[in-house]
C-alpha cells in the first residue's frame, strides 16, 4: 500500500467526520426515547414480524403501489444507490492500492457510471417536474449533484488513473456533506422503516393477511 | 401556496404571542419519540407518495403531496431541533415556527389530511406520516387551533357523554322503541335489547348517529345478537358511545377522558368484553390508542363487532341465506379499522356468506383508498369542498365494481359515502355489515339455505 498523500488524508478525515456525525445523529435520534405501549399487540411476535416484512417483501413492487406505478423512477433509484455503493467500493480499493484495470474494478466502474447516469436522470426529473421542484430545497439539488459527480468520477477513475485525484476530492466533498442534508437518510432510513414496520406489525396490518400465505 | 385558513382560526393565529408559539412547539416536541424524530429527518423528497394520497389523486397540486405536508412540519423540526437547520436553514429548508408556518400546519394536517396512512405504506423510506401529523395536530390543539366544529364534537362527548349531545332519556327511549321493533321483526316477544345488564358477557357500544339517524342499523346489530343468543348489554349512562373525536383533535388528555367513559361502564356493569360497533375511528380509539391515553392496559379485551359476527357464522351460532341479499355487494375498508386497525378479513368472510355476490374494490384492504371522511374531516365544515373532492378516487372505485350495495363498517364513512353517492351519482345503497347480515339471518334451525325471512 502506498504512503497516503494529502488527498488521501483529506478523504480519510472527511470519512471520519461523516462517521462521527452519523453516530452522533444516531444517538440524538435515540435520545428522543421510545414510547411505552400499553395496548396489547395483534400477536406476540406481531411487531417483529411487521419490521421483517417492512424490510423484505414490503419493499417490493407488488407491495407498494407507488413503486408499481413508477417503475422507471424506482429502477433509477436502485441503480443510483447501487452506483454510489460501487463508487465507495472503488474508493476503498483505490486507497488500498489496487490499480485500475482489473475486471472487478472495471465492473465497479461500470456500475458507478450507470449509477451516475441514473442520478443525473433523477436530477433531471426533479428539475422538470413542477411538483418535485416545489418539494425541493437547495439541499435536494446539492445532494444529488455531489453524489452523481462522485459516482461519475469514481467510474472514470476505474478506467483512467488520471481521474483518481478528482474522484478523491469528490468523495471527500460528498462525505463532508453526508451529515448535513438529506443524505442522512443513509442512517435514518433504517430506524424509520423499522419503526413503521413495528407500528403496522403490532396492529396486525403487516404482513398483510392477503400475503401471509405467500 | 397553502389554502385559506378558516376565519375563526385565522383570528386566533393572528393573536398568537411568542409565548403561545413556544408552548405549541414544546407540545409538539413532547409528542415525539425516536420514531417520529427519524421520520422527520428521513424524507428524501422523491415524490413517489403523491399519488397514494386521495387528496392529490383528486387535485394534483403541490400542497396535496404527503411529502409536502410532512415538509411543513419537518421544517420547524429542522430549524429548532437540528444543527444543520440552525446553521444553514436556507440550504436544508428549515423554517421558524411562526404564524405563517402555523397557518401551513393547519392547512396541511387539518385541511388536507384524513390521517388515513395510505402514504405510509407507499413511502420509499417508510415514514409513518400520520404519526407526525398527529403530533402536529396536538401542537395546534395546545394553542387552541382545532377547528371549531371538530372541537365542539369533542366537547359534546366530555359534557354529555356522547358526541351528539343525546339526552339519556332520549337514548333509553330509542333503545326501548327499537326493542319493540326487534320483537315485531323476529316475532319473538322475548327478544331484548338489554340496558345495564350487570355481568353481561358483552358491552356493546354504538355510534350516536345510530340512535339519532340510523336506528335500523342498531336494530340490525341487535338482531344478530338475538340470533346468536349472545349475552350482551348496552349502557344507559355514558359508556355507550364508541366515538372519540379526541383521536382527531389529538388532544390526548381529552381523548383519555372520553375513553374513560368506556372503561367506567365496563367496570360499572362488570362485563367481560368491550365490543366496538361498526366504526373505524371508534375501534382505533378504544383498541389501540385508549390504553396509551390512559397509560395502562385495559383489564378487559376490546373487540370489533365484526369479529363476533364472523365467529357466530364460523361456529354455527347463526345461519344465513345469501339469497336474501341478491344484489352485488362491495366493501369499503375504513382506514382506522383496516390499515390502522388490523381488522381486515372478518367482514369479508361475513359478506361472502351473507350475500349472493361479493365484489372487492381495487385496491382493497390495507391498500384501500380513504373515502375522504376520516381524520375528523366530516366535522370540519371549512374543508367540506376538499372532502367531497377527495372522495373521487373512492367513488371511482365503487363505480368500477358494478355493485349495487356498498357496505361500510363505519358510520363516518357511511356519511361520507352517502354524500359521494349523491355528488358522483353512483346510484348505490350504503349499508353496514350488520344490516346485510341481519337480512340474511335464518331463524330457527342452525343450518344454511332456509327460506329468507323477509321478502
Amino acid at each position: 500500500m502506498p504512503a497516503p498523500g494529502p488527498l488521501e488524508l483529506a478523504l480519510c478525515a472527511a470519512a471520519a467526520w461523516a462517521l462521527l456525525a452519523l453516530v452522533a445523529l444516531a444517538f440524538r435520534t435515540r435520545a428522543w426515547g421510545r414510547r411505552a405501549l400499553h395496548a396489547p399487540p395483534a400477536g406476540d411476535a406481531a411487531a417483529g414480524a411487521g419490521a421483517r416484512y417492512a424490510f423484505t417483501k414490503g419493499m417490493l413492487p407488488q407491495a407498494k403501489e407507488s413503486v408499481r406505478t413508477h417503475l422507471p423512477s424506482y429502477a433509477a433509484g436502485l441503480v443510483f444507490h447501487g452506483g454510489v455503493f460501487a463508487s465507495f467500493g472503488l474508493l476503498a480499493a483505490s486507497l488500498a492500492g489496487f490499480e485500475p484495470g482489473s475486471a472487478l474494478l472495471r465492473l465497479g466502474g461500470a456500475a458507478a457510471g450507470v449509477g451516475a447516469l441514473a442520478g443525473l436522470g433523477l436530477l433531471g426529473k426533479r428539475i422538470a417536474s413542477p411538483v418535485l421542484r416545489g418539494l425541493s430545497a437547495p439541499d435536494d439539488y446539492v445532494a444529488n449533484v455531489l453524489t452523481s459527480v462522485f459516482a461519475a468520477l469514481a467510474s472514470l477513475a476505474a478506467f483512467a488513473p488520471d481521474a483518481r485525484a478528482a474522484s478523491l476530492v469528490a468523495g471527500a466533498a460528498l462525505l463532508l456533506y453526508v451529515p448535513v442534508g438529506k443524505i442522512r437518510h443513509c442512517l435514518l432510513f433504517f430506524p424509520a422503516r423499522y419503526e413503521m414496520g413495528r407500528f403496522f406489525g403490532r396492529r396486525g396490518t403487516f404482513p398483510p393477511a392477503s400475503r401471509r400465505a405467500a | 401556496m397553502t389554502g385559506p385558513t378558516p376565519t375563526s382560526l385565522e383570528s386566533r393565529i393572528a393573536a398568537l404571542s411568542d409565548a403561545d408559539l413556544a408552548r405549541g412547539f414544546e407540545a409538539f416536541r413532547s409528542k415525539l419519540s425516536a420514531a417520529e424524530a427519524a421520520y422527520l429527518g428521513a424524507c428524501v423528497h422523491c415524490g413517489l407518495c403523491a399519488e397514494s394520497c386521495h387528496y392529490f389523486k383528486a387535485s394534483p397540486e403541490l400542497e396535496n403531496v404527503p411529502a409536502r405536508k410532512l415538509d411543513h412540519v419537518a421544517a420547524a423540526f429542522r430549524r429548532h431541533a437540528t444543527a444543520a437547520g440552525r446553521l444553514l436553514p436556507g440550504l436544508v429548508g428549515a423554517r421558524n415556527f411562526d404564524r405563517d408556518l402555523v397557518r401551513a400546519w393547519v392547512d396541511a394536517v387539518f385541511g388536507r389530511c384524513s390521517l388515513c396512512g395510505r402514504c405510509s405504506l407507499n413511502c420509499t423510506v417508510g415514514i409513518a406520516l400520520p404519526r407526525v401529523f398527529r403530533a402536529a395536530r396536538a401542537a395546534l390543539a395546545s394553542m387552541g387551533l382545532v377547528p371549531d366544529d371538530l372541537q365542539a364534537t369533542v366537547d359534546n362527548s366530555l359534557v354529555h357523554g356522547n358526541n351528539m349531545a343525546i339526552a339519556r332519556t332520549d337514548w333509553v327511549e330509542t333503545v326501548q322503541w327499537l326493542e319493540e321493533e326487534l320483537q315485531a321483526e323476529t316475532g319473538d316477544p322475548q327478544a331484548r335489547i338489554p340496558l345495564d345488564k350487570k355481568g353481561a358477557k358483552v358491552l356493546f357500544t354504538v355510534n350516536p348517529r345510530e340512535p339519532k339517524f340510523f336506528p335500523l342499523s342498531l336494530q340490525a346489530s341487535a338482531k344478530v345478537f338475538w340470533a346468536a343468543k349472545e349475552d350482551w348489554t348496552l349502557s344507559s349512562d355514558p359508556g355507550w358511545d364508541l366515538t372519540n373525536y379526541g383521536l382527531f383533535s389529538c388532544d390526548d388528555e381529552k381523548a383519555g377522558r372520553i375513553t374513560q367513559n368506556l372503561v367506567d361502564a365496563m367496570e360499572r356493569l362488570g362485563c367481560e368484553t368491550l365490543v366496538i360497533g361498526e366504526c373505524g375511528h371508534g375501534y382505533g380509539a378504544a383498541r389501540w390508542e385508549g390504553p396509551e391515553w390512559l397509560r395502562g392496559a385495559f383489564p378487559f379485551p376490546v373487540r370489533s363487532v365484526l369479529e363476533l359476527m364472523d365467529e357466530y357464522l364460523a361456529t354455527g351460532r347463526i345461519a344465513v341465506d345469501p339469497s336474501c341479499n341478491p344484489k352485488p355487494v362491495t366493501l369499503h375498508d375504513p382506514c382506522n379499522l383496516v390499515r390502522h386497525g388490523g381488522v381486515t378479513e372478518p367482514q369479508r368472510r361475513v359478506l361472502r356468506r351473507a350475500a349472493r355476490s361479493f365484489v372487492e374494490m381495487s385496491p382493497s384492504r390495507e391498500e384501500s383508498y380513504c373515502c375522504g371522511g376520516g381524520g375528523g374531516q366530516l366535522s370540519m365544515s371549512a374543508y367540506k369542498e376538499r372532502r367531497i373532492a377527495s372522495g373521487e378516487p373512492k367513488a371511482r372505485q365503487i363505480r368500477e365494481t358494478g355493485a349495487s350495495v356498498v357496505v361500510a363498517p363505519c358510520h363516518n364513512c357511511i356519511d361520507q359515502l352517502m354524500e359521494l353517492n349523491k355528488e358522483y351519482k353512483l346510484g348505490v345503497q350504503i349499508r353496514t355489515v350488520a344490516e346485510v347480515l341481519a337480512d340474511a339471518i335464518v331463524p330457527g334451525p342452525r343450518e344454511e339455505g332456509g327460506a329468507c325471512p323477509r321478502p
